[in-house]
């Protein structure tokens, strides 16, 4: 008895004390400023000592909650310098580094210890982020940013009627539930819809040497019926690969095992990564309740069983699959582009593009689309320098910083005051591109400038060229063109559709059993590849029925009579 | 007058306490890193688990955050794949426990049985090195080996004239060999160790009697060697009980493939993917507070039992 209680004693006595701090500790958010009042600092920019473009003298500090691939905290010396030469502002980035992003965001909210802004990945309102900004925003974690965008040059154009895409609009920023106030600004919008900085033809690729052994016009595989015949005729012809082995008639995508619906377009009902579709009869489904998921299950089983398709299609990892796309080993690389490195010599060409499930192809071009976000915690002093500063970042001149870096050093100004990138500086970043970065701008990979001044983009009119260097080093992108030509990129950018709307899971989160259906279509993701393995078709019927059944059982009818609704609404329909 | 004596009892036990205290500091002292190490990182964290009843609100913190009660707890069990997901939690774990208790054990009464002491050393040092590689790096190991057309199995397959085109990653029915095989390889040698320092503990005289009775080397594993590592190893079993309910993250989530998802999706990859992953703090806590208080309960219950029957347990 006596020991009992003495291991009693030795168990609560800690927990008592760890609870006694914890409860001393409290919460730091009623020590915080949330003074939004302007600082007298900004009449500096009165002073006429000071350039035009001066908004503070003052240190700020930004907190990225995305990758280390995509963002770099290392700002260029000089480059800073002239930052804050010309806006007094000290700029300071630090990237949150997480498994996931979204990770490094949730606990970077829940400390309640943020700088002065914060930036976020967000394509669109249906991103696993959306829901945990939108819950910061509700539990008044930003600065309300509508007044402080009012007296902006570029960013009061997102005040704009008809500037921002809906989603970006009313999904993201203008939610109806926040009355007019904004907590978060979209980014990467352009300035013009339905423009495009790249011609990207990406898809399915062949063998050029393949294609021209078997005298087959690739761009003639419309249908995965062609692409069917034609892998068995690869398969066939016993071609090599850079090593002596075997070709696989059709190989992954060149970043690893996924889903590709490019390759089965006309048996996808709805892009691989929504599933939902608005059939000729003006009926939204899901691809369980079509015939099509078992269709593509019977296809992808007799490609498996007849050896034409890689057997770790979906799941291989990344490395393997670059491997053989570079060996050659793939006959088709499920999925690639027309800019990557390893092809400028088109020795890969681009397949297709196979038709639709009910209608020929016909290139989808965005009005508009978002891409990261950024927004101001509650307790950042004098918020509007941030503002100042991210609209300093979108001007034609913080552009030029950012993307083009110093006038002199970096390029030089054509007659019209275009930059000119300099010949070394194109060669540094093709021989050394680690060196090159570090002289701290976008041109050569280093993106600080985007995280705050990347939107209202329109290269071609601001700077004469559609990307870095073009102008002085055409040859660059050269290959890439070539297949983009050779695809007909023009041709079908001309009778292209220009959507703007949603994506149908942006409104799950909408949906009162979100999280559980939300599941389910994971779920159903998965007993797809699984019916792919499945014996035969019996036994891939009972895995997709099951998968169905719990998609039914977690209200997948009540969420598409949801989404019937929100396509009807002018503010909300969808797009697919 | 007994209230005084009492007291008087009380103050001569705790002066007695101060003065053994002071009496070996520097013991105390060597004690204290390793105190501050588990209130900061145990007990300081246990007080979040209160997460568990509350709707956590980024603005108020865990303290200010409001009450839900037993929200999540019904949440869970409502969800369609509660079920599944114990199921398979209890079944690896269960798998891990019980068929790989002897592995180690039996590795140790081998390595106890070289007496080659240079190949028992480099032997050892093999076994031990797979614990230190991360699941990232066997797991991928696993995928090359068992891939299919290419793999080192599916290669020697073909070589003997089988069908070397089997995906077993894909399979469902080889995915508890892998799974179990992949574990046992990772961790065989470096929990031989302990075992290993408990069999180095046994008096050499137990053996020459033994030898002296005429008892062969394998009378003498079963009727001295195990009997006297019998505590450690009912020890180690009571202490693992405790993490019954938590199967191995790291190694589920990256063997998880579509093809095996519906026998490797257990609790700790639910807890990351609804809980942490879709910033649901308050479910994510109150799923790994179930599993923790289960797991207490376990090892208290079979605490009690080993006690009961062995007089061996932990406290």
């Amino acid at each position: 008895m006596l020991r009992n209680k003495t291991w009693f004693k030795v168990l609560s006595i800690p927990l008592m004390a760890s609870m006694l701090l914890m409860g001393c500790s409290g919460n730091d958010t009623s020590t915080q400023s949330n003074d939004n009042t302007p600082n007298d600092t900004v009449n500096v920019a009165k002073d006429p000592a000071k350039p035009a473009t001066w908004i503070a003298d003052r240190k700020v500090k930004g907190l990225v909650f995305m990758g280390t691939d995509d963002y770099t905290e290392d700002m260029n010396a000089e480059i800073k310098a002239k930052l804050k030469e010309l806006t007094g502002i000290d700029l300071e980035i630090e990237i949150m580094v997480a498994d996931h992003s979204i990770d490094g965001l949730i606990a970077g909210l829940a400390s309640n210890d943020l700088p002065d802004f914060v930036t976020f990945y967000l394509n669109n309102s249906g991103r696993p982020e959306m829901p945990v900004v939108l819950k910061a925003a509700r539990e008044e974690m930003f600065t309300d940013l509508t007044p402080l965008m009012k007296d902006t040059k570029i960013y009061s154009k997102y005040l704009e009627d008809e500037y921002l895409p809906l989603d970006t609009k009313y999904g993201v920023m203008f939610r109806p539930e926040f009355n007019g106030s904004s907590y978060f600004v979209h980014m990467n919008v352009a300035r013009q819809g339905g423009y495009a900085t790249r011609k990207y033809a990406g898809g399915p690729y062949i063998r050029k040497d393949i294609a021209e052994a078997l005298n087959i016009d690739p761009r003639t595989i419309n249908t995965t019926e062609k692409l069917y015949d034609l892998a068995k005729k690869i398969k066939a012809g016993n071609f090599k690969d850079k090593n002596g082995k075997d070709v696989v008639p059709i190989g992954p995508s060149y970043w690893g095992g996924k889903e590709v619906g490019a390759l089965f377009n006309d048996l996808e009902w709805g892009s691989s990564d929504q599933r939902i579709y608005k059939g000729k009869d003006g009926n939204i489904l899901h691809e369980s309740q079509t015939e099509f998921a078992l269709k593509k299950v019977e296809y992808v089983q007799k490609l498996l069983n007849e050896k034409l398709l890689h057997p770790e299609f979906f799941t291989i990892d990344e490395s393997r699959a670059t491997e053989g796309a570079l060996n050659e080993t793939w006959g088709i690389i499920g999925d690639t582009h027309n800019y990557q490195e390893y092809n400028r010599d088109m020795h890969y060409l681009p397949l297709g593009p196979i038709d639709a499930v009910d209608h020929p192809y016909q290139m989808q071009v965005n009005y508009k689309s978002g891409y990261s976000a950024w927004a101001i915690p509650a307790t950042t002093k004098d918020p509007q320098d941030i503002m100042k500063l991210a609209d300093f970042l979108a001007s034609r001149e913080g552009k030029l910083l950012w993307q083009y870096g110093l006038e002199g050093r970096d390029y030089t100004l054509d007659g019209k005051g275009n930059p000119l990138a300099k010949k070394e500086i194109l060669d540094l970043k093709q021989s050394n591109p680690d060196e090159a970065k570090k002289l701290g701008f976008a041109g050569v990979s280093n993106y600080w400038g985007e995280l705050l001044g990347g939107t209202d983009i329109d290269r071609m009119a601001d700077f004469g060229e559609m990307e870095y260097g073009d102008a002085v080093a055409p040859e660059v992108n050269a290959g890439a063109l070539k297949i983009a030509d050779y695809w007909g990129w023009d041709e079908k950018r001309k009778n292209a559709s220009i959507v703007d709307g949603y994506t149908p899971l942006s409104f799950i989160g909408d949906f009162e059993h979100g999280t559980e259906l939300k599941a389910a279509f994971e779920n159903y993701d998965d007993s797809l590849i699984r019916a792919y393995y499945a014996k035969n078709t019996v036994e891939a019927k009972k895995i997709l029925d099951s998968a169905s059944k719990q998609l039914e059982a977690t209200g997948l009818p009540s969420f598409l009579e949801l989404l019937k609704q929100k396509d009807a609404d002018p503010k909300t329909h969808l797009k697919f | 007058m007994q209230t005084r004596v009492n007291t008087s009892v009380a103050t001569s036990k705790s002066s007695k306490l101060w003065r053994n205290i002071l009496l070996h500091k520097y013991l105390y002292l060597m004690l204290l890193p390793c105190l501050l190490f588990f209130i900061i990182f145990s007990y300081i964290p246990m007080t979040g688990l209160i997460l568990a009843f509350k709707e956590f609100k980024f603005n108020q913190g865990i303290l200010g955050s409001p009450w839900v009660g037993f929200k999540y707890f019904e949440r869970f069990f409502n969800d369609y794949q509660s079920t599944m997901l114990i199921k398979n939690t209890l079944i690896i774990s269960c798998m891990k426990l019980f068929i790989g208790l002897p592995f180690p054990i039996i590795l140790a009464l081998m390595f106890n049985e070289v007496k080659n002491r240079y190949f028992r050393n480099i032997a050892q040092s093999i076994s031990y090195l797979p614990h230190f590689l991360s699941w990232v790096v066997v797991v991928g190991l696993t995928q090359r080996l068992l891939a299919p057309d290419n793999g080192l199995l599916n290669q020697m397959i073909s070589f003997f004239g089988g069908d070397g085109s089997t995906f077993y990653m894909m399979e469902p029915h080889f995915f508890y060999q892998i799974m179990f095989g992949s574990h046992i390889w990772k961790s065989i040698g470096w929990d031989s160790i302990i075992y290993l320092a408990a069999i180095a503990g046994i008096n050499p005289d137990m053996y020459e009697a033994a030898k002296m009775d005429g008892a062969s080397r394998w009378k003498e594993m079963w009727h001295i060697t195990l009997p006297s590592i019998k505590p450690t190893i009912l020890i180690l079993f009571i202490l693992s009980l405790g993490n019954i309910l938590s199967a191995g993250f790291d190694q589920l989530y990256l063997l998880r493939t579509p093809g095996n998802m519906h026998l490797a999706e257990i609790l700790d990859t639910y807890v990351i993917r609804v809980g942490l992953q879709g910033g649901q703090y308050g479910y994510a806590t109150a799923v790994g507070l179930m599993q923790g208080v289960i797991g207490l309960i376990l090892v208290v219950a079979a605490n009690r039992i080993s006690k009961k029957v062995s007089d061996t347990s932990l406290w």
